[in-house]
């Protein structure tokens, strides 16, 4: 547990033996977490990971502490060196102060709790905030990560963290209030960081990178569905075409993806290298990883092969649902990321298309709508 | 189940609709697999399971969907309701609003799905006993003041569950098998401009035939 250093090995112990009983479904949990904190569901993974040279281990961390320590340095002078090293992987010890500094959000909290007309963390959580909300905060606070360690025991402390960070959100950000997919983002950050910092991370994250993702009618998260779809024609025709011949909107499969930016999707240790090279680079890195997913989930030798065993919607949609584990394996994939000949200038040339297709269809049935009130 | 999955005489396309919270997802798990998990996530994208049931010695495959209930959702769910020819209508009988909300969630039917959708309305968590605040006789009145077949169910203790998937498939069944023999094929109904005609005809040989009617 070297990512929450403040639990000792008894409390562990402790934990674990009322787990056991809690979790009573059939499934099969272990009494002892992984290391990542789980003790079952989809997300386990008993296997110790690959072991790196601890020689290796040891240089990377340091190469990472000094750049911390150097931060705006780096990010102005070596900023390739950074996302190389990002894509490298963060070392497990550093990487809660390299998602804080990576997305902003040291910034956010330094400037909000400074400035006194800005609210701080704490200022916001002493406000009373809309009981829609809540309510429905409340309802998702067990239904995030429930084999996690953290998330487990309603009274403990990873769930009332859970739902003080989103209800600040809720008051911070009144034009979303609550998502519902924001609440694995926010769990998510908390098994990395204390509160008040996934609180920060999670503004940036909304503000900066799935922008209008969470907001009421969801328009931005349909484009950017269109974008991906737009983007596979390029990465993979024949799965473009398939996914067409079926008439599978992106929103079928990419919803999820997208709203919780993979950490319901992709192994444990792959959610954490997505998100190493994701909270450097943006949006692109959540596009290639769902292109990626497309290609290699559905991709076969020929059109023909593909039909043959994706014969349905069903079976297609299945298989985006379950990708095959060796493509999400995160050597495997985070290669796959990097090899894909996606330029910047595709994804805005994709964008801009995508935005004058919507325009143009939206002016189309306003004048239909018209003709018909005429009629 | 009984029957291989790839051989069936109907397709019916099932929605589960209702608030977040009522049971939509285990109602979904206890009918197509037998599970009942109390530490389940919340819906955040598009789910969907299915199973093969015996009606009239006709064998008809479920595929039964679900999505998160959060109101911002319905933005993104015309996919969603394309091509169900039903609906269980999900509240949870121990929170009040979940039931009150059942009439936006007709109203969503109205604006998205088929008009000619057969909806099942369902008042899970019936094993909460004690913490009941929805009466039965209420939702029943409301029910047939309608148009809409009701049952009571329970997820978690699996009372019902099989009854209404059962019923509701039967239903659509009836209504299909009925309209073949009144109308011919092309005569197809009027319908909303937004929503795909419903295509469900029975396959000629069911050995590995696929119909597409959730498409």
């Amino acid at each position: 547990m070297a990512e929450k250093p403040e639990m000792d090995g008894a409390e562990d112990e402790d934990c674990c033996s009322d787990v056991s009983s809690l979790l009573n479904n059939g499934s099969v949990v272990s009494t002892v977490p992984d290391r990542h904190g789980f003790l079952g569901g989809a997300q386990y993974s008993p296997d110790p990971k690959r072991q790196q040279a601890p020689s290796v281990a040891l240089r990377r961390e340091k190469k990472w502490v000094q750049m911390l320590n150097d931060w705006e340095k780096y990010m102005s002078k070596y900023y390739k060196k950074v996302r190389e090293r990002c894509r490298k992987g963060i070392p497990v010890s550093v990487r809660p102060r390299a998602w804080l500094y990576l997305c902003g959000g040291n910034l956010l909290k330094e400037k909000h709790s400074e400035e006194k007309h800005l609210l701080s963390y704490d200022e916001l959580l002493k406000k009373e905030g809309e009981s829609r909300w809540l309510d429905d905060i409340k309802k998702d606070l067990h239904r995030q990560f429930p084999y996690h360690e953290m998330f487990i025991d309603q009274e403990g402390y990873g769930q009332k963290d859970l739902y003080n960070v989103l209800k600040a959100y809720s008051i911070f950000d009144s034009s979303v209030g609550y998502c519902q997919a924001q609440a694995p983002l926010a769990a998510f950050l908390l098994m990395h960081m204390p509160a008040e910092d996934a609180f920060w991370c999670l503004v940036s994250i909304c503000t900066n990178y799935v922008k209008g993702y969470y907001k009421e009618g969801m328009e931005t998260l349909q484009i950017d569905g269109d974008i991906l779809f737009g983007l596979l024609k390029k990465v993979a025709p024949n799965v473009h075409k398939h996914l067409k011949k079926q008439k599978i909107e992106p929103i079928l499969y990419m919803t999820e993806w997208f709203l919780c930016v993979f950490t319901r999707t992709l192994p444990w240790s792959t959610v954490l290298r997505v998100w190493d090279m994701f909270l450097f680079e943006g949006m692109k890195v959540v596009f290639k990883v769902g292109l990626v997913l497309l290609k290699l989930s559905l991709g076969q030798r020929s059109v023909s092969s593909m039909h043959k065993k994706f014969p349905t919607m069903c079976e297609t949609l299945e298989a985006l649902r379950n990708p095959p584990l060796e493509v999400m394996e995160e050597d495997f994939l985070v290669d796959q990321v990097l090899r894909l000949s996606i330029t910047d200038e595709d994804f805005e040339y994709e964008h801009r298309r995508q935005l004058a297709r919507r325009k143009a269809s939206k002016q189309a049935q306003q004048q239909n709508n018209k003709l018909r009130a005429f009629q | 189940m009984g029957t291989r999955d790839d051989e069936y005489d109907y397709l019916f396309k099932v929605v589960l609709i209702g608030d977040s919270g009522v049971g939509k997802s285990n109602l979904l798990s206890r009918f197509t697999r037998n599970e009942f998990n109390l530490e389940s996530k919340s819906t955040i994208g598009v789910e969907f399971a299915t199973r093969s049931i015996q009606v009239d010695g006709k064998t008809i495959k479920a595929q039964i969907w679900d999505t998160a209930g959060q109101e911002r959702y319905r933005a993104i769910t015309s996919a969603y309701y394309r091509g169900a020819v039903g609906a269980l209508l999900v509240y949870d009988i121990a929170k009040h609003l979940t039931y009150e909300n059942v009439e936006r969630w007709l109203r969503e039917l109205r604006d998205h799905a088929d008009q000619n959708i057969v909806i099942m309305l369902v008042g899970n968590k019936s094993d909460l006993r004690h913490l009941r605040a929805v009466p039965t006789d209420e939702a029943k009145t409301f029910a047939e003041r309608n148009s809409l077949s009701f049952i009571e169910t329970s997820a978690l203790d699996s009372t019902n569950v099989e009854t209404a998937f059962q019923n509701i498939l039967t239903e659509i069944y009836r209504i299909v098998s009925q309209k073949q023999i009144r109308d011919p094929p092309e005569g197809d109904l009027i319908r909303p401009q937004n929503v795909e005609p419903i295509d469900v005809k029975p396959t000629v040989n069911s050995d590995s035939v696929r119909k597409q009617c959730c498409q």
